[in-house]
Parts: C-alpha cells; sequence; structure tokens
C-alpha cells in the first residue's frame, strides 16, 4: 500500500515539475543594441554596431609574408568575402579595422579608401572606401624581428541597403613571425594561468605522493600493495565514520584546506594588484573576474562555514552532554556534500574557466552568455550542493539542541558557544532555502532560457516594459546573504565568549544579555539586507527603514564586546595564545564593526558602495572576526582533540605575523576604497601603484604565516606535552570527559552542576 | 613618506570636504563618523590595555570564589545598571548618526525635474562603454571640444550630439543623468563628486550634480557594478566646462 502511494505522488511530482516547466516564458534571444562604431568599442565588442554577434560566413583574410625583417616595409591586403549578397563591386559593401601588435600600420600613399584616425594607431575605411572589399596599405616592421606580430582584424560584410539590418562581421587574428623569432611550442598554448597552477600543485601532489610511498616500500621492504593496504586501514574509519567527533575534525580539515586554496587565490589576486597590469600581463581579465569569484565562494561557504561546522559537530555533544549528534547518519552526508560540492565548483577550471560572476552572482551577468559556460553553471550546481549540506547540519544540530541536553542543562546554562551555534541555526534554515530557490531559478535561466532575471524582454532595449526583473535576484541573495554574514560570525562570538571567559578565570559577565544580545541579532539580520542595494534605486522608505535596522545591529554588538571587556575587569588574566588570538579579535572585529556603521548611512554608502572600502571592512570582519576567532578556537580546543597542547611559542609567532600583516594589508584597503578604487577591478589607476604595493607585499607575509599554523599544528600533534582533561580550566562540559574524549564521547552522561549546588 | 600620507591622509574631495553635486554635507557626516569612531575605538583598547595591565594573572595568585570549575555552571555576574547603560548609550549614538545621515538625503533623493534641470543626458551602459547623448534642443557650445573627434591636423572638433566615454558639461548648471543599461548591470560613478547610481536593465535611474558647486576641470567615470571581463577599462572621462 504504501509503495503504491508513494509511485503515484511520485508520479504527480514528475509531471507537475514537467507542466512547469512547459510553462516556463522562453526568450527569443537578445536585443541588438545600437550605437557608432569607435575603437574601444571595436576592441570590445566588434562591430556591434552592425549586429550583435559576430558570424562565421563572412571570411576576414589578411596576405602575409612569411616571415619579416626589423625595419623593411611590407604592404598588406585585407579582403573580406562571404556575408550579405557576396558582391564583388558595388556601393555600401562593408568596412574593416585593423590593428598591430608591434610595428606601424600606414595608408598608402594618396589612398583615398584607407584612413589612420589622428591620435590612434588602428586603420579602417574612409567613407570612400566603404564600397570596397578589399584595401591594402603598409605595414613597417619593429625595430626587433625576434617577436611574433599578431594582427587583429575586424571585418564587416555590408548588403549595401539603409539601416544596419543583414550585415554580418567577423573578426580574425593573425600571427607574422620575425626571421629570428623562435617558435612557441604548441604545448604552451591554450593553458591559463590557474589551470598551470593547478596542473602544478598536481603535479607536485602526484610526486609527493610517490616519494613517501617509494620511501615506505624501501624502508619498510613493504610491496606496493601492502603500503596502500596500510594507508587504506587508516583511511577507512576516517571515510566511513558516523562519530560526530571524526566528521567534526574532517570539516574542520577540510574547512582549513579549502582555506588555503582559497588563499592562494587570494595571493593571486594580490599578485595581479601589485601594479597596474593589462589583460594578460599576469592573468587575463577573465581569469582574473574567476579567481575573485573562486576566492570568495571558496572562502565563505567552504572554509568559513566548515570550519565552524566542524567545531560545532566536536563541541555541541560535548558542551550539552550527550553522545552523538541526534542524526550521525545525515551529519555523515552533510559533511560528504561539502568536499564533492566544492569539487562541482571547481570543476569549471577544467572546462575553460571558472565561474566569474563573483560570489554574490549578480544578474542579468549570471545569467548572460558572456559569464563563463559551464563554469559558472558548475557554480550554481555546487553551491546549491553545500545549500543542502548547511540545511541539513542546521536541521542535525536543532535537534540536537532542543532534544539531548544532559541533566542541568537548561538553556540558560548552555555555554554561549552551543547558544550561538542555536541562533545560527535558525538562520540558516530560514535563509539558505532562500538561495537555494533563487539558485535553482537562476539554473532554469541559464540552462531552459526562462526569463526571471534576465534583464529586459527580446527585442525592448530601453525596457519600458520589463518583463523579467534583474533586482529581484538581489533581494532573494541578500535576504540569505546578510544573515549569512552573521551565521559565520555569531560562531566566532560564542568562541571568544568561552575563551575570554576561560582566560579572565572568571564567569562571562552577563550570561543573560549575551544569549539575548545574540538572539536580537539574529533577528535583526533579516530586516537590514536592503543596505546592500543603496545604489540600485529602490524606495527610499525601503532604504531609510535599512539603514535604521542596520545600525541598531551595532547595540546588541556593542553589548558583546562590552560584555566581554568586563570580563576582564576583575578576572585573573592568563595571556595564552588563545586568549592573545581572543583579544586581537576583539581589536581587529571592532575596527569591522566601526565601518560597518559607517558603511550603513546611506550618503556615506553611496560614495564607498562597491569599493575597497566595502573589502577592507568585510574583511576585517570575515578574517578579523571568524577567522582569528577559529584559530583562537583550534588553539584552545585542541588539547581536548588531541590529548596533546600546541606550542605556545609558535602559537605566538603565529599570531604576532597574522595580526600585524593583517592590519598591514587590509588597513590601507580603506583609504584605497576612499580614493575611489572599485572593488573587482584586475587594472586600477597608477596613482594607487604605490598603497597596492604595499598591501600586496603584506598580504603575501600574512599568508605565508599561516604555514607556521600548519607546522604547530603537525608539531605539537606528534610532539605535543600532554595534555589532561581540563589544561585551560574551564568550565563547560567538554572539560569533564578526557582529552581526547572516549569513543561514546561520556562514559556515564554527566550532570551539570549549579554553583550552589557544588558548594 | 608619501605611502603613509597616503595612509593616513585619504584625500577624496567628495568625502572631506562639502563638496559639490548630490553631496553636501558628506563631511559633515565624514567627520562626526571620523570622531565617533575614534571614540568608540579608543574606550576599547584602553579598557583592554587597562585589563591587561592591571588584572594580570600572577603566580601564586588565591583561587577566587567565582574561578570557574570543569562541569559546574558558574554564577551569574553581571549588573543590570551598567548593562543597560551600555545598551542605551550606543542606541543613542546610532540614532544621532542615522538622524544625521537625512539631511543629505533629502538633498540627494529630490532629483530635479527635467524642466528644473539646465541639462539632461542620457547615459547608456553596455558592455563595456558609457554613450552619453545630449538633447535635441541643447545647443552644444562651439569651444566644447574635450570630447571631440580629431581632423586632419590633430586639432580636436566640436564635441558630437553623442559622444563615447566622454561628456563634456557646462559649469554653474543643474545636470541630471537619466541612466540606462543595455545588457547588465553596471554602475555610474563619478569618483571626486561622489555620485553613484547603478545601471539596471529595464529600469531608468537617475542621478544628478550641481555643477555650480564643483570646480570645473576633468573628472573620472568609473564603472563600480561588475560588469565582465573588460569593468574595470569601463571607464569615461567628464569635463566640467565654463562657458
Amino acid at each position: 500500500m504504501k509503495g503504491a502511494s508513494l509511485k503515484i505522488l511520485s508520479v504527480g511530482f514528475l509531471i507537475s515539475i514537467l507542466v512547469a516547466i512547459s510553462a516556463f516564458p522562453t526568450s527569443n534571444g537578445f536585443p541588438t543594441g545600437i550605437t557608432d562604431p569607435t575603437t574601444s568599442t571595436v576592441e570590445a565588442n566588434g562591430c556591434n554596431c552592425h549586429n550583435p554577434d559576430p558570424t562565421t560566413s563572412v571570411i576576414v583574410e589578411l596576405t602575409l609574408p612569411e616571415n619579416f625583417t626589423a625595419g623593411e616595409i611590407y604592404t598588406l591586403t585585407f579582403n573580406i568575402s562571404g556575408g550579405p549578397n557576396d558582391a564583388p563591386s558595388g556601393e555600401n559593401l562593408g568596412g574593416f579595422f585593423i590593428k598591430a601588435s608591434h610595428g606601424v600600420l600606414e595608408p598608402l600613399e594618396n589612398d583615398t579608401l584607407v584612413q589612420k584616425p589622428f591620435g590612434e594607431n588602428h586603420l579602417t575605411h574612409t567613407t570612400e572606401g566603404n564600397d570596397y572589399r578589399e584595401w591594402n596599405f603598409t605595414w613597417t616592421a619593429p625595430e626587433s624581428d625576434d617577436v611574433i606580430v599578431t594582427f587583429s582584424a575586424y571585418g564587416n560584410s555590408v548588403n549595401g541597403a539603409d539601416g544596419n539590418q543583414g550585415d554580418y562581421w567577423n573578426s580574425a587574428t593573425f600571427s607574422l613571425m620575425g626571421v629570428n623569432a623562435v617558435a612557441v611550442a604548441d604545448g604552451e598554448h591554450g593553458l591559463s594561468t590557474p589551470q598551470k597552477l593547478i596542473y602544478g600543485f598536481t603535479i607536485i601532489a602526484v610526486t609527493l605522493g610517490v616519494v613517501i610511498i617509494g620511501n615506505r616500500m624501501v624502508t619498510k621492504e613493504q610491496s606496493f600493495e601492502e603500503v596502500l593496504k596500510d594507508y587504506w586501514k587508516y583511511l577507512y574509519p576516517w571515510l566511513t565514520t558516523t562519530d560526530h567527533k571524526y566528521i567534526g575534525i574532517l570539516y574542520i580539515v577540510t574547512g582549513f584546506a579549502w582555506f588555503f586554496i582559497a588563499g592562494i587565490l587570494g595571493m593571486i589576486i594580490r599578485w595581479q594588484l601589485f601594479e597596474p597590469r593589462l589583460d594578460g600581463d599576469f592573468l587575463t581579465y577573465q581569469e582574473y573576474n574567476s579567481t575573485f569569484t573562486m576566492h570568495g565562494t571558496t572562502m565563505i561557504f567552504m572554509a568559513a562555514m566548515p570550519i565552524i561546522f566542524g567545531f560545532a559537530n566536536y563541541l555541541i555533544p560535548l558542551q550539552i552532554g550527550c553522545r552523538d549528534l541526534a542524526f550521525p547518519r545525515l551529519n555523515a552526508m552533510s559533511y560528504w556534500l561539502l568536499p564533492t560540492g566544492g569539487i562541482v565548483i571547481y570543476m569549471g577550471y577544467f572546462t575553460g574557466g571558472a565561474g566569474d560572476v563573483g560570489w554574490t552572482g549578480y544578474v542579468p551577468y549570471a545569467t548572460d552568455a558572456s559569464a563563463t559556460k559551464p563554469g559558472t553553471d558548475f557554480w550554481v550546481a555546487g553551491q546549491i550542493m553545500l545549500g543542502a549540506s548547511s540545511t541539513l547540519t542546521a536541521i542535525n544540530f536543532l535537534t540536537t539542541i532542543l532534544r539531548m541536553r544532559a541533566p542541568g542543562v537548561s538553556f540558560m546554562r548552555m555555554p554561549l558557544f552551543t547558544w550561538s551555534i542555536f541562533v545560527t541555526v535558525f538562520l540558516l534554515l530560514l535563509a539558505i532555502p532562500v538561495f537555494a530557490v533563487a539558485l535553482i531559478l537562476l539554473m532554469a535561466d541559464r540552462t531552459f532560457g526562462t526569463l526571471y532575471f534576465s534583464g529586459s524582454c527580446a527585442g525592448d532595449l530601453m525596457g519600458t516594459t520589463a518583463c523579467s526583473d534583474p533586482i529581484l535576484w538581489q533581494h532573494l541573495f541578500w535576504y540569505f546573504g546578510h544573515p549569512e554574514v552573521y551565521i559565520v560570525i555569531l560562531p566566532a562570538f560564542g568562541v571568544l565568549s568561552e575563551i575570554i571567559s576561560t582566560f579572565s578565570r572568571r564567569p562571562i559577565f552577563g550570561y543573560t544579555s549575551m544569549v539575548y544580545a545574540m538572539t536580537t541579532i539574529g533577528v535583526i539580520s533579516f530586516v537590514v539586507y536592503g543596505h546592500h542595494m543603496f545604489t540600485t534605486g529602490a524606495d527610499p522608505l525601503f532604504r531609510f527603514i535599512v539603514m535604521l535596522t542596520t545600525m541598531l545591529v551595532a547595540v546588541p554588538t556593542g553589548i558583546k564586546i562590552f560584555n566581554w571587556l568586563a570580563t576582564m575587569t576583575g578576572g585573573s588574566i592568563v595571556t595564552k595564545t588563545p586568549m592573545i588570538f581572543a583579544l586581537g579579535t576583539v581589536i581587529t572585529f571592532t575596527i569591522g564593526g566601526i565601518t560597518g556603521i559607517i558603511l550603513a548611512s546611506i550618503p556615506l554608502d553611496i560614495a564607498f558602495h562597491d569599493t575597497y572600502f566595502v573589502v577592507a571592512h568585510f574583511h576585517y570582519v570575515l578574517v578579523g572576526g571568524t577567522l582569528f576567532a577559529f584559530l583562537g578556537g583550534v588553539y584552545y580546543w585542541f588539547p581536548k582533540m588531541t590529548g596533546k597542547m600546541m606550542n605556545e611559542t609558535l602559537g605566538l609567532i603565529h599570531f604576532a605575523f597574522s595580526f600585524i600583516f593583517f592590519n598591514a594589508a587590509f588597513y590601507p584597503m580603506h583609504n584605497v576604497g576612499i580614493s575611489g578604487m572599485p572593488r573587482r577591478y584586475a587594472t586600477y589607476d597608477p596613482a594607487l601603484t604605490e598603497m597596492n604595493q604595499f598591501i600586496s607585499v603584506a598580504a603575501f607575509i600574512f599568508g605565508f604565516a599561516q604555514l607556521i599554523f600548519v607546522y604547530n599544528v603537525y608539531y605539537s600533534y606528534k610532539y605535543g606535552e600532554e595534555a589532561g582533561d581540563d589544561p585551560w580550566d574551564g568550565w563547560s562540559l567538554e572539560w569533564a570527559t578526557s582529552s581526547p574524549p572516549p569513543h561514546n564521547s561520556f562514559t556515564e552522561i554527566p550532570t551539570l552542576k549549579s554553583a550552589e549546588e557544588a558548594e | 613618506m608619501s605611502l603613509l600620507e597616503d595612509i593616513l591622509i585619504s584625500d577624496n574631495p567628495s568625502i572631506w570636504h562639502d563638496f559639490g553635486g548630490t553631496s553636501p554635507g558628506y563631511a559633515g557626516i565624514t567627520w562626526q563618523m571620523m570622531i565617533w569612531s575614534i571614540i568608540t575605538g579608543l574606550l576599547v583598547f584602553i579598557w583592554m590595555g587597562y585589563n591587561l595591565i592591571m588584572f594580570k594573572h600572577k603566580e601564586g595568585d588565591p583561587e577566587h570564589k567565582d574561578a570557574l570549575k570543569a562541569g559546574v555552571f558558574p554564577h551569574e555576574r553581571g549588573s543590570p545598571k551598567i548593562e543597560i547603560a551600555w545598551t542605551v548609550a550606543p542606541l543613542i549614538l546610532v540614532i544621532w548618526l542615522t538622524y544625521i545621515s537625512l539631511a543629505p538625503l533629502d538633498y540627494l533623493w529630490d532629483v530635479p525635474d527635467e524642466d528644473e534641470t539646465d541639462l539632461v543626458v542620457d547615459v547608456v551602459a553596455s558592455q563595456w562603454t558609457w554613450t552619453f547623448t545630449l538633447p535635441d534642443d541643447y545647443v552644444i557650445p562651439e569651444d566644447f571640444t574635450n570630447c571631440g573627434k580629431f581632423n586632419e591636423t590633430g586639432v580636436r572638433q566640436q564635441n558630437e550630439r553623442t559622444t563615447y566615454d566622454c561628456i563634456e558639461i557646462p559649469h554653474g548648471g543643474i545636470i541630471r543623468f537619466n541612466i540606462y543599461a543595455e545588457d547588465v548591470l553596471h554602475a555610474f560613478y563619478i569618483v571626486e563628486i561622489g555620485v553613484k547610481q547603478d545601471a539596471v536593465p529595464g529600469i531608468e535611474t537617475l542621478a544628478w550634480i550641481d555643477t555650480s558647486d564643483v570646480k570645473p576641470g576633468l573628472y573620472s567615470i568609473y564603472c563600480t557594478e561588475y560588469c565582465g571581463d573588460e569593468h574595470s577599462m569601463m571607464l569615461a572621462d567628464v569635463y566640467i566646462t565654463e562657458d
């Protein structure tokens, strides 16, 4: 019976999906843009004055010598064929545009058909030259003949009729080798810079693997199979585990792994911005756009969130005194969606360019043909998988916290980290599904040709009757996106509360107000998202309301900062690495919070929106807030997870380098932004070169300083001192079990006593 | 030294001075924000420094009655009076900051109607060009040549009605920009004047400046909404010229 009704239900679902798909409005094509040709538009878009897209039926040809000698003058012939009524002569037949990477192009003497506009170095037809499909001109070879010269040629085949309809154009590039030029090996063509890096890292990884396995085979005299079997024995429990402690560590390690990958991308961004570069000097602009898209997406969804979920996975059952999460298998599934979803997102790199739509994926660029394909589709698909992963995790945490608290752990006695996750869970459950829906609509737009976000109807140029709404995406995205940034900052608040209280040797000041502050931030986070849209031309009342609510976030956040400081006052402060990290976080997060208030003010936001000021702000919040807090968290809970203490000296060196060079890298970004440098710019005003070089150098040192952390983790895991159950004298229940905790987390379910009972 | 200066002082006239266009009073908010930021920041940093100096743990400190013990929920610490104080004080501060943000908005959002303006410019943003079109009934002054084409002798000719990546507007008048996007989102940003407005396909958006508040000269227009490969090259010049 049950099976039969399920079958009927699924058939019903299928039919309704099919009906829905067939009911989608579909588009007939993109509106034709009509503008007069100019040099820069031709170079950027081709002859889109006549037709938006090139046509392959038009054949552009340039007669070139076999190679060239330095300084020699050559006469070249440009010819187009194909296109509308392929006529050899007549009126208004075509036009051309040609540019050479080296050497000088000149019209023939007394030639009235070809002109070189003043101050330009390209050639094009004159009005008279419009009546031909073949033009001659000269080219003076450059002084050195060991280069390869590229000619960019555009030919327009015109049908002679009035207007631009029925005209077709095409472009081609031609290479001419100097007699002394060395031909570049074919293999080096077609590999983009990120691909080279990925292949490079893959080769390094494979080599390392061979070396490690080979070393084992030689020193232990094992066969290849035996070595692999040994590793498999070690790997198998990690691949099949449903234990919250194992999954927690998997999450944390995966999060940090993606963090390092995205960190490398961040350094690639900084190298591109080391000086104002032209397209292709280091990265092409398209590659740069993919790089910052992947950097942002990876850092938020695949580094910050997994690290948080990892700590929550490990600590929630320990802090509330239960043996595991409510749904261990679901937990494993949410974990495994993360690396797989991440790989799907990165697939773009192997298919001609990763997604290049920014982490915000604004439409209509994201639905437009000019966004990378299929890189952006991979980006959308992977995001949906990560969204599913977070939603499942949220359900797991919620159920666990609601139903599985040990005796004595009432709501108002939960540790503040658990409280922060409890609030975060609601944000996840209310925000992520909205994002998932938006992504599915985006996918429909991209693949089925629907028109949810695409901009305007076919043929509708100035948009008097807009059929679809590009702003809708921003509403959906930021309804999710703003709670998302609280999803990554609230758990950091939880970590800070734990660390500061423990190392001040005192209970947290104002526990109740901390809980209410977090809850208030959670509620307000859903009504502030419009502050990302102050310049879109939204309703002034809407903008005023979100300005006010955004400002209000400062109140509960201020309460938290003041409570932490009051916790320290009157305490007995132990300055170990976790505490130093926590205090550093309070400083950087305060700066990030203050710039947040500045950005909340609409007039100032209009000046700062989408400039580096915003980049500085959110790096202060996300790196200076979330990352630093969780690095402190690693130093704090590492003894619990491994039973070994982390090395203090290395920890303090790591902190000093991170804190100094983080500020050196990101503080000047405020100034760069005030000077007007927009974010997502692959090149910039040369006046800002010095500042950008300073930022880049500091960012590299900040990046490499994280290797100290990796080494510290490795070193302490191998050689660290024994930790004992409660090395920091913390109070919450995770310190009441052994380090590392036993297989079932607690040998018997503990009871949380109140201070009065314990006395 | 200049790098240090750059880091300490950011000179964008649209932010630090009472500057023209749509940003009168930016300077007022900027200074207030600056002062309150410094006060808040110093409060946190000094309090933290004080704590670290006065309450540092010393070997042999006696065990405090409130000290934490594993498995025991500690005594509640706190003082409602102090907590209410630092809830209300920031509340008043942010309401004040919201209030002072409103004055420039009254001006900014009061976009003049077309008949109240001296010039209406149609701005069309497309990948990756700015196209400016002046109204048909506008007489382009003869000495407006900054966006004109070169003739054979290399001298710029008078501006045409439609110009690309360049626009010349008269000093001393209210100029309104009607902004359209042809393909994807763009944003119209005059850096030194502090005007920023998204260009959205299918929707006409508006920006305006009063050029009598601005010194004549050359200003830059950037595209500030990510629009694809050549985003960072989608620049334009705006000349404000005296008649």
